[in-house]
Parts: C-alpha cells; structure tokens; sequence
C-alpha cells in the first residue's frame, strides 16, 4: 500500500518546491537591494559615470574585457584598471590603439573624444570602488 | 508524420543547423585570433566574432527549440498545431530579424548600430549576451510569445501530457525572464544581479524544463518505456533543478558587489546542482536498458543518451569544478569559466536539439529511421563533435589553471597579457580539436543527403 | 500561487502506482519497509535533508573558526522563545501521529481535528519566530551583521518558510480529509503531508540546540 510514487505527487512536489525556493530567492533578492547600498558604491554616481557606463556599453567593451570576472576572457580585467593603471595610463592607452604589432592582439580605436574618455575613466573608478568582498585575488585581476 | 502540421519543424530545423555551421567558423576565427592576435583585424575584432559567436548559439538553440516543440507539441496533444501558417510567419520574421541584426554585427560599428536602433531610448545594448539592439529585443518577446501562443492553443484543444506542460512552462520562463534584458540600471551592482536572471535563470533554470520534456520525448518514442514511469523521473529531476538551480544563482554573487552571504547560499545550492543532472543520465539509461523495442533510429538513441552523459560532465562537474566560493575566488572569470561554458552549451542544449533533429527529420521526411549508411555518418559526427568538444574543454581547463596560477596565486602575479603568452600552446591545441569539430559538423550536413535504403514505417 | 489547489488524491490512481524496486534509487533504501506516503515526497525530504547538512556542516565549520564571535552573538538569542518553540514542534507532530492513527480507523473527522490541531501548533510556532524576527530587525541585525547573524537568520528563516509550506499541505490534507476524500485503505495523502511535517520538526530538533543552545 504504502509502496507508492504517483505522478501526480512528483507534480504537487515540482509546483511546491519550484514556488518554495522562487519565493526564498525573492526575500534573499529583496534583502539584497535593501544592503546594496552600503557596497554598491552608488552614492558616487555621477552624470559621468553613467555617460561612461553608456560608452562602455556602446563600444561593447564586454566582447574583450571582464568586468568583475564578467565578460569576455580576451583581453585584461578592467573592474580593477583604475587602481592597478591610473587614469593618465588608461587614456593614453585608448588613444593609442590600435598598437599594429604583428601577431598582437589588437584592441580597436574607437574614436572617442576626451570627454567620452574621461566619462568611461569615471565609470572605472567608480567600478573599482564597489566593496566586492576582495576580488581579484591581486591588483593584477 | 502522425499530422501534417508537424513538418513546419523541418525549417526551423535547418535554419538552426545553418546558424550552428556560422556559430562554429566564428569560433574557429575567435580561436586564431587568440594566438594570431591580428587574424581579420580590423574588419573583424575580437569582440565582433564572440558576439556573433554567442548570439548565433542562442539563435540557434532557440530555433531548435521551437522546431522540436513544433514537431513534439502536436504529437504530445494528439492533434495538429494550432495554426501551422503562424509558425512559418513566425519563422520567416525570426531568421530576417537575426540575419539583420549579425549583418548589422559585422558591417557596422557597434556605437553606430547603437544609435540606429534607439538604443537612446532604451539603453539595453552592450551586456555579454544581451548585445542585441532594441528592435532585435522586442522581435525575441514577440516570436517567443507567438511560439508560446501557438504551442499553448495546440495544448488546450488536445491531450495535456506532463512533457507538454513541462516544455510549455519552460518556454514560459523563458520568456518572462528575458524580460529582465530590458532592465539597465546605471548601477553596475543591479544591473549584474538582473542581468543573470536572465543569463543564470535561462541556463540553469527554465531552459533545464525544456531540455528534460525534450529528453522524455524521445526516449518515450525510442525506448516504448511506459509514459507514466519516463514522466514521473521528467517531475523529479526538474524539481531538483529547481530546488539546486533557482538560489544556485548565487555563484555569481560572490564578488560583484552583492553580500557576502551569498557566497554561503551560493556555494551549497549549487554544489548540489550536479544532482538534477545525474539522474538525468541514470534516467536516460535505465530507460535504453528496459527499453520494449528496438527502434530503427539507432542514431537518436546515441544522441539522446550523449545528451545525458555531456550535459553531466559539462553542467555538472565542470561546473562544480569552480562553484564554491573558495575555489571561484581563483577561478572566477578564466579560460575555467570558458572551458564550463564550452562543455555546458554543448553538452546540455546543443546535443538535446541535435537529438530532436536526429528523431524527428527522418519521419519528417517519411521514413522511421535514415538509412544505414546515413546513421552510420550521423554517429561518426556524434563522436567527432563530442570528442572534439571534450578536448576544448580539457584544453581551455589546463589554460584556467595555469593561467590561475600565473596570475592569481603564485607570490609574483604576473600580467594578464604576459600570462596568455605562457598558455598559447592550450590555445593552438584548442584551435587544432575545434577543426575537428567543424569536420564532425560537416559530416553530420553531409549525412542529411546520403541516399540507401530506409525502414519505412512498421 | 498554486499550492491552494494542490492535489493530493493520488490513491485514486492505482494504476499509476508502481512498485518502488523498480527504480534503482528506491532499491538501495526500500529495505524491508517501504517509506509512508507518496515516494515523490521522499526524494523531496532527501534533497532537503541534504541542504539543511550541509548548511549545519558549513555553521559548525565557521564556528570553529570564530568561537568568541559566535558565543557572544549566541547569547542575544531568546532561549525562551526557543524551547517554547520546540515544545509546540513536537507537540504538532505528536498530534500528527495521532492524524494519522485515526485515519487509520476510518475516522476521517477525528483526523481533520487532529490535523488542524498541529496546524495551529504551527501557527504559534510562525507568531513566536516572527517576533523573534521582529525584535533582531528592530536592533538592525541583519545577515550582513556578522557569520553568526548570517547563519542564524539564514537557518532559521530556511525553516521558517518550510513550517509555512508544511501548513499549506497540512490545510490541504485536512480539507480533504474532512470531506472524506481518505479511508482505511487509501490515504497516502495524509502519510506524506505527515512526512513532510516530521521532516520540519525534526530539521527544529536539530537547528535549535545546534544554533541556539550549544556554546
């Protein structure tokens, strides 16, 4: 009798546990937002910053770069390149591009004014305060 | 072919296969330039070719998906599609829309096409995976909402089985949270939290639905196992899908910003979701084993079965491999991560639409099963692919380690850029296996056109 | 949500019953005895039972590594309140035996009363642990706050929310026992609601000397 495994309880239990554990992750989501601000950094957002974020985005620098860990795997981590180059290094850098050594990967230039640059270095810094429990291991990311 | 309506499968089958070759010799491009560094610069840039690499993938699996339910929906329900003439628009409008938008990829700038599509009104572009322009964006709602209408009408004016209702909450989900690619806040903490509820929450979540309805299946049609047994495993292994992978989603909230109890919630839901796919591979087996009948297509069986096995190895220990806390905070965003992502995709999504196809052309094309001879190069492409694909996979984890250790570990960290000169011997042997698997997938093209004698229906 | 109309009828459906040797899963635990209540239920409690380890395993680890931290912040915690709770736990599943003893006896009312009588245990158990919860929210402790805020409110919420869960199915079962829908010979329904209950006080049994009393 007790021998029993019915497809209509393997449902019950898909249901009950599929809303169960939906509705742990939305408290843990909603604990999320409410700590957010005291590590997401967002009190130093600036216009700048979410002009360079724009930029950032628009150039499609996620398709070389990571971002803290996320992203592409081509080329450097930049979630840290403010601390680990500094924004006359970062500016040169884009200008410079591409660099044209042969074999070398090549980064493409993107005709940005300095205006733009110094918005997407603002978006760096700001990308390099967030509190994001020590990662990267080093500053080399 | 039980209903006529079934053969609008037959398109979406093909578009996906060519989109899967144009996936690949992207990947192949990507793959040079990561030791031929100015490989196609600047005509095309790195970012250019994984963007159409990873789009193609989605679009491709996308089309399978919907051709499979095309063809599985009607079957299921016992009754022809709700409106064949709205798949094939649907169809027609899906493959213009992601021919425009890879054109529109490879011919113009990225900040310009930005500009074009209204990027201005609604910032949405420029996330990994979600580069699609707006337009491109909202014709994904509306083919995933006309598919799931027309699915959902079939259902309601036939038989309810469990796989149908399995596939058609899958497809659900996975419209629902693709809406979250609309949400972009400026706030790179939120939008990285929002932005795998799309990623995360398709991957190892909704689409993990679809996946186990399409497995049941075909193994209810390979096998003659009673549906009653296939479809109680279908609700059990979904469950523990959901119960591992829904707060699984914290292994990517370890160090993007988000508390640090994740790393706890993070590491013990997903040092479980090895699980769902475990029984998914005992399943499959203990299915083949009792099976009641040997059916012609002994090539659906194999794919059915490679499914089970790759989607464990690539899901579930390689992704186990870098998803406690401790381990991810070495690992997390390496060729590691890159080598998951290859056996993943393959293993788990690529191999479950192959099996459609490898189930559902022969009888759309009026025969049980194909002939000898076209099986026979059916299976050899199975283990060229697999093979190749498992290669890429231990290539890409031996560069995740060294690489981790260069960089990461050792007492003197070196750069980024002077590491991957260390690891470009894994780069060149990845290069070499992928060849191989372009050649699995051409002769897996070539097998579609072999003629012999076929089993024509008993 | 769903749950409201989760069906729990499945003795209906004999057909769909099959032997639980057939599954290789089952077999290596069926033993002699076969498990009470529907299978479905069991691969559940399993899974759960797994994460609930896991997670004592992970506080007993991090323990280790913080023993003054964890002592302090263990003191701030109501004892009281705790062993109230305990108390009503165990009562509510002694009730459930009782459920499901007269069911046993085609005494399908005598079970409903029973039944709701554990249900409202659960009631007084979700009241305490709300205030409790209420009072660490009022001194901004968070699971942010330290390792042990961070285990203590992540257990004990876990639970919380499986004593709710376990209350749905309770309700359900007492619905449908009161309308007679259980007898003698079929009521699988109510052995795995009861599973499931048990399965809630026990994981109690363990988290509250685990977090509460052992320094």
């Amino acid at each position: 009798m007790s021998a029993t495994f019915t497809k209509s309880m393997a449902r019950n239990v898909f249901y009950g546990g599929g809303v169960f554990f939906f509705l742990l992750f939305l408290a843990l989501t909603f604990d999320t937002m409410k700590v957010l601000p005291t590590r997401d950094n967002s009190q130093n957002i600036t216009p700048a910053v979410a002009h360079g974020k724009k930029i950032w985005e628009t150039n499609n620098c996620i398709g070389c770069h990571t971002l803290l860990g996320e992203g592409a795997y081509f080329a450097p981590e930049l979630g840290n390149v403010y601390k680990r180059r500094g924004p006359d290094f970062i500016k040169a850098w884009i200008k410079g591009q591409p660099t044209g050594m042969p074999g070398r990967r090549q980064m493409p230039q993107f005709n940005l004014s300095d205006a733009d640059i110094d918005d997407v270095i603002a978006f760096l810094k700001y990308a390099s305060e967030i509190n994001t429990n020590k990662w990267p291991p080093n500053i080399e990311g | 072919m039980k209903y006529q309506s079934q053969a609008v499968a037959k398109l979406y089958f093909i578009a996906a296969i060519g989109l899967f070759l144009g996936q690949i010799l992207f990947g192949l491009i990507m793959g040079l330039q990561y030791v031929v560094g100015d490989f196609l610069f600047p005509a095309i840039p790195f970012n250019v070719a994984r963007m159409v690499h990873t789009n193609l993938l989605i679009v491709w699996l996308l089309f399978g998906f919907m051709g499979a339910s095309y063809f599985l929906i009607p079957e299921e329900s016992e009754t022809e599609l709700f409106s064949p003439k709205l798949a094939i628009i649907t169809f027609w409008v899906f493959l213009a829309a992601g021919a425009i938008t890879v054109l529109g990829y490879l011919l113009v700038p990225y900040a310009s096409l930005a500009k074009w599509t209204g990027n201005d009104l609604l910032n949405t572009m420029g996330r990994e995976f979600l580069e699609q322009p707006l337009p491109t964006k909202v014709g994904i709602v509306l083919v995933a909402l006309s598919w799931l209408f027309n699915i959902t009408m079939t259902m309601l004016k036939g038989r309810k089985t469990a796989i149908s209702l399995v596939l058609t909450l899958g497809m659900l989900g996975l419209a629902v949270f693709f809406l979250f690619s609309f949400y972009n806040p400026v706030n790179l903490v939120k939008d990285k939290f929002y932005w795998w509820w799309v990623v995360h929450l398709w991957v190892e979540g909704v689409w993990e639905l679809i996946l186990g309805a399409m497995l049941a299946f075909v193994l209810i049609k390979v096998t003659g196992v009673d549906r009653e047994v296939v479809e109680k495993w279908l609700y059990v292994i979904i469950t523990m899908t959901l119960v591992t992978g829904i707060i699984g989603t914290g292994h990517h909230y370890y160090w993007i910003g988000t508390p640090a109890y994740w790393q706890w919630w993070g590491s013990v839901f997903s040092a479980l979701e090895p699980i769902p796919f475990f029984m998914m591979t005992v399943f499959a087996f203990n299915m083949v084993n009792k099976r009641r009948r040997e059916h012609p297509n002994k090539a659906a069986v194999l794919w059915a079965l490679g499914t089970s096995v790759m989607a464990f190895l690539g899901a579930g220990v390689w992704g186990f491999l870098h998803t406690l806390a401790p381990v991810n905070y070495y690992a997390h965003g390496t060729q590691l991560t890159a080598a998951h992502g290859h056996l993943a995709f393959y293993g788990a999504y690529a191999l479950v639409v192959l099996t459609m196809i490898s189930y559902a052309m022969p009888i759309i094309r009026g025969r049980a099963a194909n002939p000898e001879r076209a099986q026979i190069m059916e299976m050899w492409s199975f283990w060229l692919m697999t093979v190749s694909i498992f290669f890429i996979t231990l290539f890409l984890t031996g560069a995740g380690i060294v690489q981790i250790w260069l960089q990461r570990i050792s007492a003197t960290p070196m750069s980024f850029m002077a590491v991957q000169d260390q690891i470009a011997i894994f780069y060149w042997a990845r290069e070499a296996a992928g060849l191989v698997f372009l050649i699995g997938l051409l002769l897996y093209i070539t097998s579609f056109f072999v003629k012999g004698e076929s089993r024509a229906f008993e | 949500m769903c749950l409201n109309n989760v069906n729990l009828n499945n003795e209906n459906s004999n057909s769909a019953n099959f032997n639980l040797a057939e599954l290789p899963t089952a077999q290596a635990m069926s033993g002699q005895q076969d498990l009470p209540g529907d299978f479905a239920i069991w691969i559940f409690i399993f899974a759960e039972m797994l994460v609930f380890g896991v997670l004592f395993v992970a506080y007993a680890f991090t323990r280790a590594h913080n023993v003054a931290l964890f002592n302090a912040s263990q003191l701030t915690l109501s004892l009281t309140s705790g062993t109230i709770n305990t108390l009503v736990l165990i009562t509510s599943s002694y009730l459930v035996v009782r459920g499901v003893a007269a069911i046993k006896q085609d005494l399908s009312k005598q079970c409903a009363y029973w039944l709701t009588g554990a249900l409202l245990l659960g009631g007084v158990f979700i009241c305490i642990k709300v205030l409790e919860f209420h009072a660490k929210f009022a001194a901004d402790i968070t699971m942010s706050t330290n390792a042990f805020y961070m285990f203590y409110l992540s257990l004990t919420f876990f639970h919380f929310m499986h004593v709710l869960m376990g209350m749905v199915i309770l309700a359900c079962i007492i619905i449908k026992a009161w309308r007679g829908g259980y007898s003698t010979q079929s009521h699988t329904g109510i052995e795995t609601g009861a599973s499931f209950w048990h399965m809630v006080d026990f994981l109690w049994i363990i988290l509250f000397p685990l977090v509460y009393v052992i320094r």
